[in-house]
């Protein structure tokens, strides 16, 4: 047992050190700057009219993302979780689609779809008029954010509020809406409250939604209002008000994280039950799946379809008839700084996932059981909005890094650091410490019972983990806006660049082969996702009572 | 005026997607009356008591209580509306409610105010000797208390029916016997019907009046605990229901309930149950470890002994098959020595065939 200490104390000063220089080092220096000239200026900043209706925006705005998002998604959860409505599979699919399309390109997809010019206004003449400002973001930044509570919320209907809880007290004389009332959201509460404040530090952190939609309608958050002064301005009033913000994010998601162990609620469904009271749904069914189902096409479907259109059309004027298709955007896109960026975006995401993994597992190996400030530091590296974050890695290692691809890789690290930690501790921890004991006891020596025992309960996993830092780096836009020189613009860099010259259908083209990249990306995700639940629902029919 | 029984199912089938649990259930409880469903895991027994109280729909057939149809394969009515109240397996203890809201619950919706309903609670504590419990939640409970809690609540629906889903499953045996004699006691002041679904042998033969063997969603057999016991249909039955050995015997002479058999040479008068006639040839008779004693000229090898502290078991080998002996006391015969026995009663099930003998071949 010796090595086996000595090999966790190296992994936890290894781990210690890569913290420091991966978060703490940028942070304190974030801190040093933006208060060098005193806690006056910095009030003083925040005071000023731009940053405090910057900061007034960001707010109300996530505040009510989070609630529509937690209202959704929980409708969601309840429908497809406890429910016996028809299609529940496909319900399930279409619910994860927003996660696998990067939310600019769903902004750009909406003001295609519902904005003036766009696929609705030239069908019938109508439009929503707030596409471009807070409507259009607060829109579409719940449809981003609304799988991510559906996620939670039905891991929670799964683990949490077991069956038999809900059946006991309609056996007890409540009703279903008193059932739910009185036992089923009390039970959810917890996981209501995580899944909201996920939600407001996603909504906060957002830059891509409020740079295509609020931008060009004058409406500046947070996010959009650092990289307006940090890229756009050389005035020194701007950079310290960049500055004094970013430490005002880094403060948000510190109080955020630190009020919940929200970084670890999140956990695939996985088990399914008939509804307490035993019915099952008929006509009524049908009109809910078709709701819900409704309200994915027209939120995630259309928008994307409408982008679909855009890139095959001529011109942007044209209507989209087969008559005015072609696939000149797509070449136009192709020649476009396009490839380059792929390239740099594939090099950035194969060694950010690759080292995240690496970390992940000295950080798990280290972590597990001890030391929980490790962990909390990881987590609140995630919760830091990328354009602190980025802001921060600017003052730490912009003096020898600055616009190149290598600080863009240690922002990536840091920011996704916790999700391969996340994964692999999830699965370490449910690993039964009874079943590498009994492959020891078994005669298998410590690296055999590793491999032949662990491996193949954890391997599924660590693809995955692999598989989602490498989805999120393919598509990062918020800090690899900010830290990006000429010479190492990222994919979605390349695309927002395009966006805001102006070319609807160059743009629309490159919206549309980011979303398939990303998707080709996840696919093997889904595999395994299906592959986990295949295994789940076989385990379900056994229990079945 | 004859009074409807409290549960009536009529060939219930159940099933999930294209898999059939349960197939042709027909069932009938009388108030006060407690039967149990005993069966192994996977038999059906739960989906028996989930669709009494409501939590599935039954496919076809239908389901009465006190005479009014509440489940049919086109019509289900939700569990709150029927006269039902369940003790789950899993104890289903809400986690963010005390003991004492818990067991005020069901009174509370039925509208009886807060200040009652956490009186009568407190009082139903106090019966299941729980009292000092109330304002703990379930995570500061043992097993045993938990489902003493899972009791109360299902006191204070003070419904015609109790739903038993295995409720000491997973206690240890000295608790299940504790919770075996408060349900016990519980039930004498009742006049509910009680429906115990559960594995354990001597749970089912202790506490019920009346016992259905289930298997693969069949009731294979029903009658009173020693019915089950004394006469069970099939060796699987037997088994169930208690340690059973099987032996081949030939049968003469057959009068009031006795006969001569002939087992492994040795001749032996028995009562014997299970035929009206004589059987002819070999017949497999069933045999349990209390019908047989030593002492006799039924020669047995002594192959395996074990102690159980109240009672010793011996496994013993006969040229017609292998018996099971239970002797009071501690061991006092060693293994791998030859006894002497004699057989004091045999059971001739239904299922006798040997594949040798009842074609009347020789006698």
């Amino acid at each position: 047992m010796a090595e086996w200490a000595r090999a966790s104390l190296a992994a936890r000063i290894a781990l210690a050190v890569l913290v420091v220089a991966l978060i703490g080092w940028p942070v304190a220096r974030l801190i040093g700057v933006a208060t060098e000239t005193g806690l006056a200026s910095v009030a003083a900043t925040l005071t000023g009219s731009l940053a405090q209706s910057a900061i007034f925006n960001s707010l109300w705005t996530s505040a009510l993302v989070a609630l529509l998002a937690v209202i959704a998604g929980t409708s969601a959860a309840l429908v497809t979780e406890r429910s016996t409505v028809p299609g529940r599979r496909a319900l399930r699919l279409g619910l994860l689609l927003p996660l696998l399309v990067p939310p600019f390109v769903s902004a750009y997809g909406w003001t295609r779809a519902y904005g003036q010019h766009g696929l609705l206004d030239q069908a019938t003449g109508l439009s929503l008029p707030g596409v471009y400002g807070p409507l259009g973001i607060i829109l579409v930044l719940t449809v981003a954010s609304t799988p991510i509570v559906w996620l939670i919320v039905a891991g929670a209907l799964a683990t949490r509020v077991e069956p038999d809880l809900e059946r006991a007290a309609r056996a007890s004389g409540a009703g279903s809406r008193e059932t739910f009332r009185t036992v089923t959201l009390p039970l959810l509460r917890p996981a209501l409250l995580s899944a909201a404040m996920i939600v407001f530090v996603f909504a906060v952190n957002a830059f891509g939604v409020p740079a295509v939609l609020g931008t060009p309608a004058g409406f500046a958050t947070v996010t959009t209002r650092i990289y307006q002064d940090l890229a756009l301005s050389a005035d020194p009033a701007a950079f310290a008000r960049a500055t004094t913000m970013a430490l005002g994010l880094v403060a948000l998601a510190l109080v955020v994280v630190s009020s919940s162990d929200l970084l670890l609620a999140g956990r695939p469904a996985v088990r399914t039950a008939l509804p307490a009271g035993g019915r099952v749904d008929g006509r009524g069914g049908w009109i809910t799946a078709m709701l819900l189902g409704g309200a994915i096409v027209v939120a995630a479907i259309v928008p994307l379809g409408a982008l679909l259109l855009t890139a095959l059309t001529r011109a942007a004027g044209l209507p989209p008839v087969p008559a005015n298709w072609t696939l000149a955007n797509f070449g136009d896109a192709l020649e476009s700084p396009f490839l380059t960026g792929l390239a740099h975006s594939i090099l950035l995401a194969t060694a950010a996932a690759t080292l995240v993994l690496v970390l992940g597992t000295l950080a798990a190996t280290a972590i597990r059981g001890r030391s929980r400030w490790l962990g909390a530091a990881i987590a609140i590296s995630f919760a830091v909005p990328g354009s602190a974050l980025a802001v921060a890695m600017l003052l730490a290692y912009g003096g020898w890094l600055r616009d190149s691809l290598a600080i863009i890789l240690v922002a990536y690290l840091a920011k996704f650091w916790a999700l391969g930690h996340r994964q692999l501790a999830g699965s370490i921890d449910r690993l039964p410490a009874d079943q590498l004991r009994a492959a020891r006891a078994s005669g298998a020596g410590s690296l055999d019972a590793l491999r032949s025992v662990a491996w193949p309960i954890l391997w599924p996993s660590i693809a995955a983990g692999w598989l989602v830092v490498f989805v999120f780096a393919l598509h990062e836009l918020t800090m690899s806006s900010l830290l990006y020189g000429p010479g190492s613009a990222t994919l979605a860099v390349v695309v927002l660049n395009v966006q805001q010259l102006g070319d609807p259908t160059v743009t629309a083209a490159l919206a549309v082969l980011l979303t398939g990249i990303v998707v080709l990306a996840a696919a093997p995700l889904g595999f395994l996702r299906w592959r986990n639940e295949g295994r789940h629902r076989q385990q379900g029919d056994r229990e079945l009572p | 005026m004859t009074t409807n029984p409290a549960v009536e199912c009529r060939d219930v089938t159940i099933g999930y997607g294209s898999t059939m649990v349960v197939s042709g259930l027909d069932l009938e409880v009388q108030s006060g009356e407690m039967v149990a469903l005993l069966g192994p895991s996977g038999s059906g027994k739960t989906t028996i008591l989930s669709a009494l109280a409501g939590f599935v729909p039954i496919r076809s057939g239908e389901i009465l209580m006190g005479g009014r149809v509440v489940a049919t394969g086109q019509r289900h009515e939700p569990p709150e509306r029927r006269d039902v109240a369940v003790v789950f397996q899993s104890y289903a203890l809400w986690p963010h409610l005390t003991v004492l809201e818990t067991v005020a619950y069901p009174m509370r919706r039925r509208g009886v105010r807060p200040a009652e309903a956490h009186l009568q609670a407190a009082s139903i504590l106090e019966r299941l000797g729980i009292g000092q419990l109330a304002g703990r939640r379930p995570a500061e409970l043992s097993g045993g208390e938990q489902q003493r809690v899972g009791l109360g609540r299902a006191l204070a629906r003070e419904a015609g029916v109790y739903l038993f889903d295995e409720p000491t499953a997973h206690l240890d045996a000295e608790l299940r016997e504790q919770l075996q004699m408060v349900i016990a006691a519980q039930r004498r002041r009742s006049e509910a019907a009680a429906i115990y679904a559960t594995h354990d042998t001597a749970e089912a033969l202790g506490l019920a009046d009346r016992v259905l063997l289930v298997r693969d969603g069949r009731v294979v057999q029903e009658g009173s605990p020693s019915a089950v016991y004394e006469r069970p249909v099939d060796m699987w039955a037997a088994r169930l229901t208690g340690p059973a050995s099987r032996v081949a015997v030939q049968v003469q002479d057959l009068r009031d309930g006795h006969a001569r058999i002939d087992v492994a040479g040795s001749s032996q008068v028995v009562a014997i149950g299970g035929v009206d006639g004589t059987p002819r040839g070999v017949v497999q008779a069933i045999l349990r470890p209390d019908w047989v004693h030593v002492g006799g000229d039924l020669q047995a090898q002594v192959d395996g002994v074990a102690f159980r502290g109240t009672h010793t078991d011996y496994q013993l080998s006969t040229p017609a098959g292998s018996l099971a002996l239970r002797v009071i006391g501690p061991p006092t015969i060693e293994r791998g020595a030859t006894i002497g026995c004699t057989l004091d009663r045999v059971w001739i099930p239904a299922d006798r065939v040997d594949g040798e003998g009842t074609d009347g071949s020789a006698l």
